[in-house]
């Protein structure tokens, strides 16, 4: 099976976030603040890395579950790309 | 009357000559070196020197904007090293300090800032929410901060206030004396949810805050080498203990900053790097902090007292903590804002499993009763309502003589005619002399220790289109509260959109985390929405929206 890459991960966590967990409606894209607003809670910060481990098939492992790792889109697709878990750009 | 200098004056001397908060970030230079930290937020660092002359010229500029003694002055701030200074600025500024919750929909800010009648706004939401967050207030200054200064370049046109850029501040003017109050004057106000959807504002006088932070200090034997960690966001009261408690002696804080406070691995790396040693939460936090804080790779053992209160901690899973962190004490803290703090447990070994931890018994100078329906004490061992008389009590709710009336009461036959707070708790007297705390006895519940008024989301759903009945329950227990709505609702209406118009409204913890359909909802013989009935309906199962 092809990994997925890292430009399709990035809009299906935008779909994903904006359809399933922002507490907001406002569009996002990937350099959006998540965590300046109340757009995405605690809850919703778990509902994310569930949602990515489960799509990437990696195990998040618990010290890597960091504001600098999940403040945006961007950043989440990163550590994604540093799991070797989508395709480099 | 304001802090002396004089070196040759012993310390208790010194902190005892204070009568009010307004000179109380400068105490910091005089009970500790001015050159230790007073406060960090991982990203930000000032000394005692360096925070206090902050505050001094935030006053300045507050004073220089045009606020009077007595005005309510909203500190609309995300948590940081800034939003503590921005509160001392506005008590040495002789203003009354009103924190809104920066993570709370435009809406209600809005509400509570009519509310409390706030003339002066310090602000860092985005540019686009100014004019929800002021529409319709008496807001005649926008001090803005942050992702708000966009304003500075294009003022609101939607309302009419004066906009003045708060940063500016660091390079203005000192304010060389703080603003004189009497200590039964405000000093700030808490606002929590009314059960009717308008929330009500817990007024503290300086005396009442004051009584705290020394009560505190004592209790948890606080000294200038603390460095406590600053949990609860500014609008939440367990935020006074680090405001007021530690400027008193001279610890320092650690602020944990609104988006880490969402990373239970980045609050361990911050409380690891920063060598913090008291902390006090929620158990939801630490409980956060146990499951996913990766505590085995993050060094703690600088925690040396770890507070917690605002809801039933399960036992088994604090006596997991305590086994990570054999070498901090533990404490189960128990008090309504309208009291500040009361009661206290210390823990010397983990709880038992089967057993609720006890709020333990009341500390120095409080008292506290329990009584029955018509006030009249309890027999020993029987439960009842939890009534408490305190300096650190509230003045009063802010603009509501109904409330107070109901909330402060005086006792059938008491001699002194003293001032008791109902609490609304039911609790018992163990055998042992400890009060164990067995719920409420209205329809207020907590939700990740926040309290949620169920009758205020069910108010809030009714203004959903689409919604014609409904209902709010509270399952689980513990830590594990969550609400559940019942709805009688149009076809075509979906869960999201019902929870996002909740969250447009009310603060995050009142959103529930379900929302049912059912074809109609069961009430009581007096018309009120049968709770116990819609229990029932839930265990037989309905269909999520």
């Amino acid at each position: 099976m092809s990994r997925m890459s890292s430009e399709e991960l990035g809009t299906r966590l935008i779909a994903y976030i904006e359809g399933d967990v922002a507490l907001e409606d406002d569009p996002i894209d990937l350099d959006t603040d998540l965590l300046l607003s109340g757009l995405v809670d605690s809850m919703g910060v778990i509902m994310v890395v569930n949602w990515m481990s489960d799509e990437l098939g990696i195990a998040i492992d618990a010290v890597d579950v960091v504001l600098e790792n999940f403040q945006s889109v961007r950043d989440m697709v990163s550590y994604a790309q540093r799991r070797d878990a989508v395709a480099a750009d | 009357m304001t802090v002396s200098d004089d070196p040759r004056s012993p310390r208790s001397s010194r902190v005892s000559l204070l009568s009010d908060l307004t000179d109380l970030a400068r105490l910091r230079t005089v009970v500790a070196d001015v050159g230790d930290l007073a406060i960090t937020d991982g990203d930000r660092s000032l000394t005692h020197a360096a925070f206090t002359e902050a505050v001094a010229r935030s006053a300045g500029t507050l004073v220089a904007a045009g606020i009077g003694p007595g005005e309510r002055v909203a500190v609309h701030l995300h948590k940081g090293v800034a939003s503590f200074v921005a509160v001392h600025a506005v008590l040495r500024a002789g203003g009354v300090m009103v924190p809104l919750d920066p993570l709370a929909p435009p809406a209600h800010a809005n509400r509570v800032l009519q509310d409390a009648g706030a003339t002066v706004v310090i602000t860092d939401t985005a540019a686009s929410k100014l004019g929800a967050l002021l529409g319709g207030t008496r807001a005649e200054v926008a001090l803005v901060t942050g992702r708000a200064r966009a304003v500075l370049d294009e003022p609101p046109s939607e309302v009419p206030v004066r906009v003045v850029d708060w940063d500016a501040g660091a390079d203005g003017e000192l304010l060389p004396a703080p603003v004189v109050r009497d200590p039964d004057d405000p000093a700030y106000m808490i606002y929590t949810s009314g059960s009717t959807g308008r929330p009500k504002g817990i007024v503290h006088t300086h005396r009442s805050g004051l009584a705290y932070a020394s009560s505190a200090a004592a209790a948890y034997e606080l000294g200038p080498d603390d460095r406590l960690v600053n949990i609860a966001s500014l609008h939440f009261d367990q935020s006074t203990f680090e405001l007021y408690a530690a400027p008193l002696v001279g610890a320092s804080v650690v602020v944990v900053p609104d988006a880490v406070l969402r990373f239970p691995a980045s609050i361990a790396a911050l409380v690891a790097e920063t060598g913090a040693t008291v902390w006090y939460s929620v158990p939801y936090v630490l409980r956060q902090l146990t499951a996913r804080g990766a505590l085995d790779r993050h060094d703690l053992s600088s925690l040396r007292w770890v507070l917690f209160g605002g809801e039933n901690y399960p036992p088994s899973e604090l006596a997991a903590l305590m086994r990570l962190l054999p070498g901090a004490r533990f404490s189960n803290v128990y008090g309504p804002a309208e009291v500040n703090q009361c009661t206290f447990h210390h823990l010397d070994d983990p709880p038992p499993d089967d057993a609720l931890v006890p709020i333990g018994r009341p500390w120095a100078g409080t008292d506290v009763v329990v009584v029955d329906e018509e006030l009249a004490p309890v027999e020993a061992g029987a439960p009842g309502e939890l009534l408490v008389r305190t300096p650190t009590m509230m003045s009063g709710y802010w603009d509501r003589p109904d409330l107070t009336a109901a909330g402060i009461v005086t006792l059938p036959g008491d001699p002194d005619a003293g001032r008791w707070y109902r609490t609304g708790d039911l609790v018992v007297d163990d055998d042992a002399g400890r009060l164990v705390f067995l719920g409420r006895i209205d329809h207020q519940v907590k939700v990740r220790g926040q309290r949620v008024e169920l009758e205020a989301v069910e108010a809030a759903l009714l203004d959903v289109e689409g919604i014609h009945e409904c209902g709010v329950v509270a399952t689980g227990e513990g830590g594990d509260v969550e609400l559940i709505a019942v709805v009688v609702a149009d076809e075509d209406l979906d869960e999201v959109t019902v929870r996002r118009s909740i969250a447009r409204r009310l603060p995050a913890a009142a959103v529930p985390a379900e929302v049912r359909r059912v074809a109609s909802i069961p009430h009581t013989s007096s018309g009120k929405v049968d709770r116990t009935a819609i229990m029932d309906q839930m265990k037989a199962g309905e269909d999520r929206l």
